[in-house]
């Protein structure tokens, strides 16, 4: 913490020594910033710095200042028509769009936060070439400068354009959806007719609190309960089912290893998109399923369990709570346990063959060689990612919502708050957007979503990031 | 001892064969409804009263103002192709930046980037769909290319950790002989890591045929000729139409199956022999 705070100090005193110690031309670059490559000799340098300066500015200026000037309101001019009664036309009058500014805001803001780093940045280089022409040290050509883009600051021409794909596709999306979790925008509030405005945090408060008018408070707690329930079951049931196949075609009495393991790869193959709904499909209230247990006599051995009512005549397998919750849980057994059969086979083909030589020499069992050294050696290798797949889990788009797209809820608290029993965070979040319009309940939860993941990952993250042996190899 | 030995053997296999058979139930419905005559969801049998090709003949010549399977697969074969390249590109650029060369940011960079991943991908989607909608792309390929390629870039820790393993002194003696960063990369570095690039390129071919909530939200379109497989194989199944189409569904979902599932069969190899294995080994 200490090295960060006097790396900020250093940053900014290295931009000040800049400022007071240069010449006139290095001066001149606080205003047009090319100016100082200029003085030292690097004519085409310098004109091309300022030609970006002025396209920033012009870019700023033309398309995201008018905006950014009303981002406190969020704009205050609200759509309306007016006839002409001469010509009978329809006028529109010059109407503010909330969203518009919002985000072109927010492009403002990114982008003037990114020419100050440019502009300091700049300064220093600066100051740097200045130095050298002061000391008579060679300056590189401009030829030159570009020759070190493939070669010492290849770096730069790597992960130039990747990066703004990242800020695109990534930041600019996320910190809009963060801010709009602050506001009111929702179906009653939808752009371009009407406006929304900054509400601070009343729906967080809405999210946490249930009374006659919303339930979001409700609906929020046992989405969330479930959403943990399911996340920490499927992670368990993969992983062990996983490492127990993995285990029995490992096994050096099997024969076909590859063919066994190619079965089960074959189900990964097809896109989840169809088997699940294939699967939704078969365990439908009629489906082929519900006719198979009535044959063999599962429905009524589950009515003399009392599991289900005297009078049912199927089993509700994807429609009810509870029932639904159990098959989800079951069907995505189905879903990910050759996944983690895959990645828990290369595992155990790593482990370090002496270890269990001397183990077995010492007249070790199997058992006690699985209990002792094969599971010790999976948990320490597969612990992280256990921890980032049961992230990957809460964010499981795909089973739930691919299973239970026709799943109706009858419990009205749910149905007030646009959820159902088997939503996870992230499906009640699709669907309260993409179904309902409601952006800014979307917006919270994705925000409570995200601080969940990210205290998880902060479990991991020593061991992701401080502990990685990457020059191990080297 | 022997004869105890035989009866594990046995059990292990019979096992097996049955966990196979539960993996396969639903794929054997999937190919024999495929072939079925009728046209509808079975309820009552397995296996379908008579058999034919009738729905692979409507699927690739019969399209219809719902169904349009060649226009369909035509759209994401173009995607797919196209982010196959661009985010194989970005990932193979960023590992190598991050793995090969030292320069001051690089650590706060990439912790930057392990947080960015952290975000629910559902959170960032909607305001990506405004995003696109403000610059007229949704409902087009281009819109999709660039939603799938744009952060492809943050995709690059298996990569890394593959470049992390090829000897710095391969690069530094190239270096000495006056070869700049750039011929390192393309003579040096990707001509030794052909299996993890098979692994990437494979992996940023699937991708956009696997994702499903990425294009339904992003085609919003009436028209079939605008869907991906995937939104048009969901739509056909909505209530309305799944007496009609449900065959087809099937028949689709088997074409698209073949290529993933060799496509898999092949990654397969990879995961077993150790990218995975090897990335998290050090």
């Amino acid at each position: 913490m200490e090295r960060f705070l006097a790396g900020i100090k250093k940053y900014f005193t290295d931009f000040g020594e800049a400022v007071a110690k240069g010449n006139i031309w290095t001066k001149l670059s606080l205003v047009i910033i090319g100016m100082g490559y200029i003085g030292a000799g690097q004519v085409i340098k310098g004109i091309l710095f300022s030609i970006v300066q002025f396209a920033i500015f012009f870019f700023i200026g033309k398309y995201c200042w008018p905006y950014m000037l009303k981002l406190n309101t969020l704009g205050t001019v609200q759509r309306e028509y007016t006839l002409n009664p001469l010509t009978f036309e329809q006028t529109v009058n010059k109407f503010d769009n909330s969203l518009l500014i919002l985000l072109y805001g927010i492009v403002g803001i990114i982008a003037i936060f990114a020419f100050i780093l440019l502009y300091i940045s700049n300064m220093k280089a600066v100051y740097r070439v200045q130095k050298m022409k002061d000391n008579h040290e060679r300056i590189n050509s401009f030829a030159q400068d570009v020759k070190s883009l493939v070669n010492g600051k290849f770096y730069i021409t790597l992960l130039t354009i990747p990066s703004i794909g990242v800020i695109l596709i990534n930041i600019i999306p996320i910190l809009f959806m963060a801010c709009i979790a602050f506001t009111n925008y929702d179906d009653k509030h939808m752009p371009p007719d009407k406006l929304f405005t900054w509400v601070g945090f009343r729906n967080f408060k809405t999210l946490f609190t249930s009374n006659n008018v919303s339930s979001f408070g409700y609906v929020f707690g046992r989405v969330l309960l479930w959403t943990i329930i399911w996340a920490v079951l499927a992670t368990i049931t993969c992983f062990i089912g996983g490492l127990l196949l993995a285990m029995l075609i490992n096994h050096k009495d099997t024969r076909l290893k590859k063919m066994w393991r190619s079965l089960f790869v074959v189900t990964i193959g097809i896109p989840q998109f169809v088997t699940l709904l294939l699967v939704s499909k078969m365990f439908a209230d009629h489906g082929i399923a519900n006719t198979f247990c009535k044959d063999v006599g599962i429905l009524s051995l589950f009515k003399t369990l009392h599991l289900l009512p005297k009078s049912a005549t199927f089993i509700p397998f994807l429609s009810k709570p509870g029932w639904a919750h159990v098959s989800i849980i079951l069907i995505n057994i189905w879903v990910g346990v050759p996944y983690l059969m895959l990645t828990t086979t290369g595992i155990l083909l790593n482990i370090p063959n002496d270890q269990l030589e001397s183990a077995k020499i010492d007249g070790a069992t199997n058992f006690q060689i699985f209990r002792k050294i094969t599971m010790p050696y999976i948990l320490f290798v597969m612990g992280p990612s256990l921890v980032t797949s049961v992230i990957s889990n809460i964010n499981n788009f795909n089973v739930i919502y691919l299973l239970t797209n026709t799943y109706t809820t009858t419990n009205m608290k749910f149905a007030n708050a646009n959820g159902k029993e088997v939503d996870l965070l992230i499906t009640w979040l699709f669907s309260l957007t993409n179904n309902y319009n409601n952006f800014k309940m979307a917006s919270v939860i994705g925000i409570i979503t995200f601080v969940i993941c990210a205290t998880l990952t902060l479990l991991t993250y020593t061991r992701m990031i401080s502990g990685d042996k990457e020059e191990v190899f080297q | 001892m022997k004869a105890k030995k035989r009866i594990g053997f046995i059990l292990r296999h019979a096992l097996l064969a049955i966990l196979a058979f539960i993996w396969l139930i639903p794929i054997f419905w999937l190919v024999a409804t495929s072939f079925s005559a009728s046209d509808g969801l079975r309820y009552s049998r397995f296996f379908p009263e008579k058999w034919s090709l009738r729905q692979y003949h409507r699927l690739f010549f019969e399209p219809d103002t719902v169904a349009n399977y060649p226009a369909w697969f035509k759209n994401s074969m173009i995607i797919g192709v196209f982010c196959c390249i661009i985010s194989s590109l970005f990932v193979l650029m960023v590992s190598y930046a991050f793995s090969c060369m030292r320069f001051k940011s690089r650590k706060s960079l990439m912790s930057f980037s392990l947080i960015l991943g952290m975000f629910p991908g559902v959170l960032s989607m909607i305001a990506i769909y405004f995003v696109m909608k403000m610059l007229g792309l949704t409902n087009s390929k281009l819109g999709l290319i660039i939603v799938y390629t744009g952060a492809s870039g943050l995709g690059f820790l298996i990569c890394k950790g593959f470049f992390d393993t090829i000897p710095a002194s391969l690069r530094e003696s190239a270096k000495l002989e006056g070869a700049s960063e750039f011929t390192v990369f393309t003579r040096i570095v990707i001509p030794l890591s052909k299996p993890m690039i098979v692994y990437t390129v494979i992996n940023a071919f699937l991708a956009p045929w696997m994702d499903f909530v990425m294009a339904k939200l992003m085609i919003r379109s009436r028209s079939p000729k605008d869907w991906t497989v995937a939104i048009g194989l969901f739509n056909i199944l909505q209530k309305t139409l799944i007496g009609q189409y449900f065959a087809v569904f099937c028949a689709g979902g088997v074409i698209v199956a073949i290529p993933i599932s060799i496509l898999f069969v092949i990654m397969q190899k990879f995961y077993v022999e150790g990218i995975t294995g090897g990335a998290v080994k050090g």
